[in-house]
């Protein structure tokens, strides 16, 4: 903070002083050979912790993981053992967990928005192509049911002794086809369960559940496409494929009309006429998400009116919601002023109480036929909730009420940072009340709190809460999606989770991206405007 | 050590304001306006709560009805989340606010030290070391926290899901995980709070102790925190009631109802499924707010102990 | 201050002794528990987990398959299913119906094929709603539990309509009684719910999806703006004007006010059974009596479904056996169903109910509509609640006739965009 002219002592802190005390001469005792015992045994726990993991990657072959933690480790040992590199021994501790919990989800989504990952698409192509398969079973018309028993003839080989649920017929059924069998060889229980067939050994138990597989791989052909297969433990059924998969030309084909389904390149099997098969699969699509996002009608129409209005919201709610917090915090700096604890404990607490619900509350109780606001307090009839215009308002009035708190602490302590010999100086020199908050307190604040404006901005262009839960977006326009009070992020929320086919993650990352480079870009004019990072050059 | 007496020194001679006794209009101009807003301020901050607490003592199980008074007043909301057995007939499920507290407690303490602590040590090289990306580095904290967090949940979930693999304390299901998880946010735009708030702390003090010989760790241990009261808490108690509330990523990583956090374990009550049930859930908030408005009340000294003192004014 | 020399001997030698300790010790990561004979994994709710329990170790005792029941909040169910690891993923997953479609598209499940037997025991609607398929309809889960709303009924305050125009005219007259009663308290708020409105939806001929020749919902055939219905739309006008509906009314409100004798008609569910037996008000529950059609509501059908990993974990034929035929049965649908207040799917298990108030919101449910389960009704939820919200909200509603036609071209335009 180069630009503040730094006062010879630090501000009043003679309690904290007092406080720090006896930290810092616990500390001073821990320094020298017992701190440094403590730096070793630290860095042997992070040693011991890592040498584990890896043990469990490399009995897991997971290479990569493996290099990475390794490397990771041995930096980290080498940093906190060389005698310089002072910054970074304090940049690591925060820095791992950031890359850990903030960086890689960020990587995560823009990988993501490279890709079709959606509804449909969640498998790799090869499961696909056997869900495609097990889902094109007909049940032909006539097609019959049996019970069944897999079972093992006298070579050993695995069977099926089924018996018709019409009729009542046994047969065995093989890989080759049915094979009548006297249905006086099979003995059935009250509930139809085939107990015992002659010359045949049933499975049961464990021998049973073994071979799964083998049980459920096993197709009786009949006629034609048709074929017997075992479905669950007692039951077999007549099934006919609808589709042909042709491994040659990686294609599926109707067997009805000959229809060919060709892969599309972009997760799907679809057919000339545009007919697709589900599911599909993941895959790279490179920038297809972004250039939907530019041709979707859904986002050209009402994009421009929706960014404005999330500007506005959030450059609104940072700004109310910091004057009051401030206002507030001044207001109740007065010494000899009674009451001061108990008006400050009572202003934190809408923070204290969980968003989700607060918005709820709310939402009753700006309800314009029945609420309390209307009702009990202005005795007007304001459509707080459904006119688009006083929608507006309420959004930012709810989330003027659930952030000033956060500004009015924040302010609580930057006020601390302002030396008091300035204030006194200014006093000296004259200076009435607003004048010494204009000249001296305010800018001096902003330098600490400029940076929580527009990470506080940014926090609200990207409210997804508030808006979802206290308005859903609406009142409705004639728009698609796009309702009066959505802002971006809640609008291309209900675009990817709440159109098409449902949770479109591919179109999400895309958008987030988008998103991202237009709040990063606002607040590093932001940045500009505010000259914070001068002060941090 | 000398530098913690010259603190002390420079210290107890700061200078302090005289109280003084006002009466009539001047008293209003000086003080009894500032009342008058602290009221109303008061009553904006207060009247939705006053439904919670109108909701919690309600049999109605309704909430933001157009009374605030409520209809039949009962303690059984406040029963119902403290039985931990289902009795017969019941539509709620056995509740279990002491071990949700204690989870919640755990979890929003643990994060909130470790947030002041990690976000400290970032502030201190930011704000006493000149290097190579500094600049950089403050930007990106908090550039990088401003990226949607439209699918940040499902990638948490998956980074969980294999790192609990290889390492079970941080799986699913875990506390420890969800306070891992919480401080990847430790940096970010707290150290910009603190780097903000050590740049005033003269200089002079490291320099003096550097020439006695302390090494950079004991000056920010022994000298920068302890100067540094009044952000600790304010950090310490956003982080605690943030952490208090959250619901989105403790939702995705405690999934069985012992392990969950009050704001997951409450949500059973309003979920439509079962019909909305304010009462439990309004008493189940209450209770949780209070140890956040201790804290504060607790913390209040030390965040305001420099302004009282000093001579700031509106 | 100590050398650089002995830090790093000290590390290395602390390090090393964690390593020994930690390698040497029992149950290191790599050492998991080895596998029982035939382990099938279910994931269900908290809710249900108690019954899930019992019904599903009845069923692996007596076939020797050992069950592991994992609990998970509803909707995780659901999500975690894309995510999960082969490893660690389930075998069979409790579901609602309306996912259907969205995990079947996913191919997370696969379908199901069970017995004649059981065909006969769960009931055609119920199992519709289970099933899905672009060409061929699949069945993919095993219907265990029914919801729908109904009309409940103060009958302490009216009698119990027979006909719409009984009902409308017995509610509008309670409505001028006092400026705080409402007429018909269904829950909508500046969100809507199309859910809560569906009685009135269908009782005026409108239908979301229409069917394919194959009987399939067609993503193509939205049923908003169909002829009989927009015939019908100027009746909502009429409704708004009298304030029978209006959009004011939310959740709490709606409640508040049947509970405090405000409103002598609610359109709620089986969720809100013991709240009302609690506040003291006698009342009975109904379907809405037939306005232009019947007033039939959306059902929503809880089931079990296999996933595709039962397959590769060597389980799929008991898995199938559960869930296609074991979990049919009356005593199992009658332990699931009570387990959370609901009505089984079970006809045999129905008729054992003896609640009262479920089995009337059981007979509420004749001829209701399963929620659609195409992954493209996500896009039909906000426009629909929206053109009711529009069309009721009092002075200033837009006619119903163009709220849901724009709704109507609202939707498809949003399925388009996929």
């Amino acid at each position: 903070m180069s630009r503040a002219p730094v006062p010879t002592q630090p501000a009043s802190r003679s309690t904290a002083a007092a406080v720090g005390a006896l930290p810092s001469r616990l500390i001073a005792t821990f320094s020298g050979p017992v701190g440094f015992a403590l730096k070793i045994a630290l860095l042997s726990i992070v040693n011991a912790l890592s040498v584990w993991s890896l043990t469990t990657l490399a009995s897991r072959d997971k290479w990569v993981p493996f290099i990475v933690l390794a490397l990771a480790t041995l930096a980290i040992d080498g940093i906190y053992l060389m005698r310089r590199a002072f910054p970074l021994k304090f940049l690591i501790p925060g820095t791992i967990f950031l890359l850990g919990f903030q960086v890689i989800p960020v990587l995560y989504t823009v990988e993501v928005a490279f890709t079709n990952y959606s509804t449909g698409h969640v498998l790799e192509k090869n499961e696909a192509i056997t869900g495609i398969q097990g889902a094109a079973l007909n049940q032909p018309e006539n097609g019959r049911t049996y019970s069944m028993a897999p079972a093992r003839d006298a070579n050993g080989k695995l069977v099926l002794v089924l018996v018709d649920d019409e009729g009542g017929r046994a047969y065995v059924g093989t890989p080759d086809g049915l094979e009548p069998i006297p249905s006086s060889a099979i003995r059935r229980d009250a509930d139809g369960a085939i107990v015992s067939a002659k010359g045949y050994r049933l499975l049961k138990g464990s021998e049973l559940f073994g071979l799964d597989k083998q049980i459920t791989a096993l197709t009786i052909p009949t006629s034609g496409q048709k074929a017997i297969r075992a479905e669950g433990l007692d039951t077999a059924i007549e099934l006919e494929p609808v589709l042909r998969y042709d491994r040659a030309h990686d294609q599926f084909v109707r067997i009805k009309d000959g229809v060919v389904f060709r892969d599309n390149d972009r997760g799907s099997f679809v057919s000339a006429g545009g007919q697709e098969l589900e599911p599909g699969w993941k895959t790279g699509v490179g920038l297809k998400n972004f250039s939907r996002m530019i041709h979707n009608p859904l986002v050209r129409g009402p994009f421009l009116r929706v960014f404005v209005w999330t500007f506005v919201f959030a450059s609104v709610v940072v700004l109310l919601s910091f004057s009051l917090g401030l206002f507030l915090a001044i207001t109740l700096d007065k010494k000899g002023m009674g009451l001061q604890r108990l008006y400050r404990s009572l202003l934190v607490i809408p923070y204290a109480v969980p968003g989700f619900l607060s918005l709820l509350v709310w939402q009753g109780l700006l309800n314009d036929d029945f609420g309390v606001v209307n009702r009990g307090i202005l005795h007007a009839h304001i459509p707080w909730l459904f006119d688009p215009n006083w929608a507006k308002v309420s959004v930012i009035l709810v989330s003027l009420w659930l952030t000033f708190p956060y500004f009015f602490l924040v302010s609580l302590g930057a006020l601390q940072s302002i030396p008091s010999e300035l204030t006194e100086a200014a006093k000296v020199d004259g200076a009435g009340a607003w004048q010494l908050f204009r000249k001296v307190t305010l800018p001096l604040l902003l330098i600490a709190v400029a940076p929580l404006m527009i990470a506080s901005f940014a926090f609200n262009f990207n409210n997804f809460n508030n808006i979802y839960l206290l308005t859903g977006g609406g009142p409705a326009t004639d728009q698609p999606i796009a309702g009066s009070t959505d802002i971006l992020i809640s609008y291309t929320w209900k675009l990817a989770f709440a159109a098409g086919k449902g949770a479109d993650y591919g179109l999400a990352s895309a958008v987030a991206i988008v998103i991202f480079f237009i709040v990063a870009a606002i607040s590093t004019i932001g940045f500009a405007r505010t000259r914070v990072l001068e002060n941090v050059a | 050590m000398s530098v913690v007496e010259r603190t002390e020194d420079a210290a107890i001679s700061r200078p302090k304001a005289v109280a003084r006794r006002l009466r009539g209009p001047k008293w209003f101009l000086e003080m009894g306006w500032r009342h008058v807003v602290a009221i109303c301020a008061c009553l904006f901050a207060l009247f939705p709560i006053a439904y919670v607490v109108s909701a919690a003592f309600n049999a109605d199980q309704s909430l933001g009805g157009s009374s605030l008074i409520p209809r039949h007043v009962t303690l059984e909301n406040f029963r119902a989340i403290f039985r931990t057995s289902q009795p017969a007939g019941s539509e709620f499920l056995p509740a279990h606010y002491v071990r949700w507290f204690l989870n919640s407690m755990l979890i929003a303490g643990a994060t909130a030290v470790a947030t002041v602590i990690l976000g400290a040590l970032a502030a201190y090289a930011f704000s006493r070391f000149r290097f190579k990306g500094r600049r950089f580095g403050m930007l990106a904290l908090l550039l990088i926290q401003m990226f949607p967090q439209l699918l940040a949940v499902v990638a948490i979930y998956l980074i969980v899901l294999r790192v609990g693999d290889v390492f079970p304390v941080i799986g699913l299901n875990k506390p420890t995980a969800l306070i891992v998880v919480y401080l990847g946010g430790a940096m970010g735009v707290n150290t910009w709070l603190m780097k903000g708030f050590f740049d005033t702390i003269p200089s002079e003090l490291d320099e003096s102790a550097r020439v006695d010989g302390a090494t950079p760790a004991q000056i920010f241990w022994g000298i920068i925190l302890p100067l540094a009261t009044p952000v600790l808490a304010v950090i310490a108690l956003i982080s605690f009631i943030t952490t208090l509330n959250e619901y989105v990523i403790a939702s995705v990583i405690l999934q069985t109802t012992q392990k969950q956090t009050l704001p997951l374990g409450l949500y059973q009550y309003i979920d439509q499924q079962f019909g909305k049930h304010w009462g439990p859930f309004a008493a189940g908030v209450l209770l949780a707010a209070i140890p956040a408005a201790l804290l504060f009340t607790f913390l209040q000294r030390y965040i305001v102990q420099g302004l009282t003192a000093g001579a700031v004014k509106g | 201050m100590l050398n650089k020399q002995m830090a790093r001997v000290g590390t290395v030698l602390l390090a090393a002794v964690a390593v020994a300790l930690l390698v040497l010790a029992p149950g290191a990561p790599a050492a998991h528990k080895a596998a029982a004979a035939t382990t099938i994994r279910i994931w269900t709710d908290q809710d249900r987990k108690a019954a899930v329990d019992r019904v599903t170790s009845a069923w692996g005792n007596s076939k020797g398959v050992e069950v592991e029941v994992v609990v998970k909040p509803f909707g995780k169910i659901r999500d975690d299913l894309k995510t999960i690891q082969a490893g660690q993923a389930p075998d069979v997953v409790v579901a609602a119906h309306d996912w259907t479609g969205q995990l079947a598209a996913d191919g997370l499940v696969v379908p199901i094929v069970p017995n004649k037997a059981v065909l006969k025991l769960v009931p055609k609607y119920a199992r519709d709603a289970f099933s899905y398929g672009t060409g061929v309809a699949r069945l993919y889960g095993m219907p265990t539990t029914l919801e729908n709303v109904g009309l409940f009924v103060n009958t302490s305050l009216v009698k119990v309509p027979k006909t719409w125009a009984a009902l409308e005219k017995s509610a509008l007259a309670f409505k001028r009684k006092s400026a705080d009663n409402l007429a018909i308290a269904v829950q909508q708020g500046a969100g809507g719910d199309a859910y809560h409105m569906y009685p009135f939806f269908s009782g005026l001929c409108g239908y979301v999806f229409g069917k394919t020749k194959g009987g399939s919902l067609s993503p193509s055939n939205i049923g908003l703006g169909n002829k009989a219905f927009l015939k019908n739309a100027p009746l909502i006008d009429k409704w708004n004007r009298e304030g029978l509906i209006t959009s004011k009314v939310d959740s709490s409100t709606a409640q508040n006010a049947f509970l405090k004798g405000q409103a002598a008609y609610w359109i709620t569910g089986p969720w809100n059974i013991d709240t009302v037996r609690k506040a003291g008000v006698k009342f009975q529950i109904i379907q809405v009596p037939k306005i232009k059609c019947r007033a039939a509501p959306f059902l929503g059908v809880n089931g079990f479904m296999v996933t595709k990993f039962a397959a590769s974990h060597g389980v799929e034929s008991a898995a199938k056996d559960l869930v296609a035929s074991y979990m049919a049965g009356a005593n199992a649908q009658q332990d699931l169903a009570a387990a959370n207040g609901r009505y089984p799917a079970n006809v045999t298990a129905g008729k054992r109910i003896t609640d009262p108030a479920l089995r009337q919101i059981g007979r509420a449910s004749t001829g209701g509509v399963p929620m659609p389960n195409i992954p493209q009704m996500g896009s039909v939820w906000d426009e629909l609640g929206g053109a009711w919200v529009k069309s009721t909200k009092g002075s200033g509603a837009t006619p119903a006739r163009s709220a849901f036609a724009t709704a109507a071209a609202n939707i498809r335009k949003k399925i388009a965009s996929g």
